[in-house]
């Protein structure tokens, strides 16, 4: 200790009083924990993605009541498409001129296309593709990129936002974080939502989980 | 004794990088932060902990007295700083001062803390006991680097996978320097 005395001594030095150390730690400690704990919704969620999915789990939350328009321009509004049909609507956003992501989501909602179809389930679970990029995708753009899923109308869908002014609320709505990305590409969290007739978010799974969204959609489904 | 040559300076140097670090918060400046990973953690988060550190390096020690029965062996200062440390790691927490300005706020002011408190600590506590608050921040740092720079999972979803996998490598690389820099001050202090 005796060459150590800079780094030890002064604590040693103090003497009696330990229970205040002790008692300044364990508030400290506690308040940490807590306020770690309430971060991350008790520990389940270390993820701003599993927190966004925990919390729609726990608590199904409303749409908002957008206007939005589709492949034909038909104008409506989100929850009036959602509406139509008294099915579960399985969800995903994507912007039509997307290389990346969108592409697996597009090759993920075929597949379910192609479960519903051939289960004859396109009275109970819907697919609908809402695009967050209104400036670049027109109705034109929406038909294409329909036609280039091969879309069934009766089964799925694709819409855009009317007004470009309510993509932050359309987005936060859904727990969407959409950044730029290099190449005029924007960087996404893709998953598959499930929204019921009435515009209840009440799961978010994995896109690659889709046998899992069209289980849980089915066992929701009127 | 300690450090009477070093004291001026050190508060120089410390208002310099609380200076800088919280200026990458401000607009336009802040773009670095949203749109880089590695800005966030690798720069800003390591220059704001320095700047709390070498800005309490600059010889507080009427605080250093009057509080010390609570921090004896720099026990409290320390678990206080390895809290906030270890809160800034979470990925949770990096989307919430990229997305929300108050958290961003409360990121600053933390993370100037934290390297206060160790400064202060770090004086008054054994080296047993830097050791094991040091060793367990640098495993922390080293084993969250490289989990991001290895995980298929986009974490943070304010930023993209490439950003994630560069700020993993320089997380290490803070984890490594962290440990140096310890093993340098312990040097000094035991020639």
């Amino acid at each position: 200790m005796a060459k150590n005395s800079s780094l030890g001594a002064e604590g040693l030095a103090s003497g009696s009083g330990l229970w205040k150390t002790f008692l300044a730690s364990t508030l400290v400690l506690a308040l940490g924990l807590i306020v770690l704990l309430q971060t991350t919704a008790q520990g389940n969620a270390f993820t701003t993605e599993t927190l966004r999915r925990t919390e729609v789990a726990n608590a199904p939350s409303l749409v908002p009541e957008l206007s939005v328009y589709d492949a034909d321009g038909n104008q409506n509004t989100l929850r009036q498409v959602l509406a139509e049909g008294d099915k579960v609507w399985i969800v995903d956003f994507v912007y039509t001129r997307c290389q990346t992501i969108c592409v697996t989501l597009g090759t993920v909602f075929q597949q379910l296309q192609h479960q519903i179809r051939l289960r004859g389930l396109d009275d109970k679970v819907g697919l609908l593709s809402v695009s967050f990029d209104p400036a670049h995708d027109t109705s034109d753009a929406l038909r294409i990129y329909r036609d280039r899923m091969r879309m069934d109308p009766s089964i799925w869908r694709v819409v855009t936002l009317s007004s470009p002014l309510d993509r932050r609320q359309l987005l936060d709505a859904f727990g969407i974080i959409v950044i730029p990305a290099p190449l005029g590409e924007f960087e996404h969290n893709a998953a598959l939502h499930l929204v019921t007739g009435s515009g209840r978010l009440f799961r978010i799974v994995d896109y690659e989980d889709a046998t899992v969204a069209l289980d849980t959609a089915l066992a929701t489904a009127p | 004794m300690r450090h009477k040559w070093f004291s001026p300076f050190a508060l120089w140097i410390g208002l310099a990088l609380c200076l800088l670090g919280s200026t990458l918060s401000i607009p336009p400046v802040r773009s670095l932060i949203e749109q880089s990973m590695t800005w966030h953690m690798v720069v800003q988060m390591p220059i704001l902990f320095a700047g709390g550190w070498f800005l309490m390096g600059g010889g507080w020690d009427l605080t250093k007295k009057s509080l010390g029965s609570w921090n004896q062996f720099g026990l409290t200062g320390f678990i206080a700083a390895q809290l906030i440390i270890t809160y800034w790691m979470l990925p949770i927490s990096i989307d919430r001062a990229v997305v929300m300005p108050q958290v961003d706020v409360f990121k600053v002011l933390s993370l100037l803390a934290s390297g206060a408190l160790v400064q202060i600590s770090v004086s008054r506590s054994p080296v047993v006991l830097q050791l094991f608050f040091v060793g367990y921040t640098v495993s922390m740092l080293i084993s969250t680097g490289v989990f991001l720079a290895t995980t298929e999972r986009r974490l943070c979803n304010a930023y993209s996978m490439e950003s994630q996998l560069s700020a993993g490598y320089g997380v290490v690389a803070l984890g490594v320097a962290l440990a140096c820099a310890w093993g340098f001050r312990i040097n000094r202090h035991n020639p």
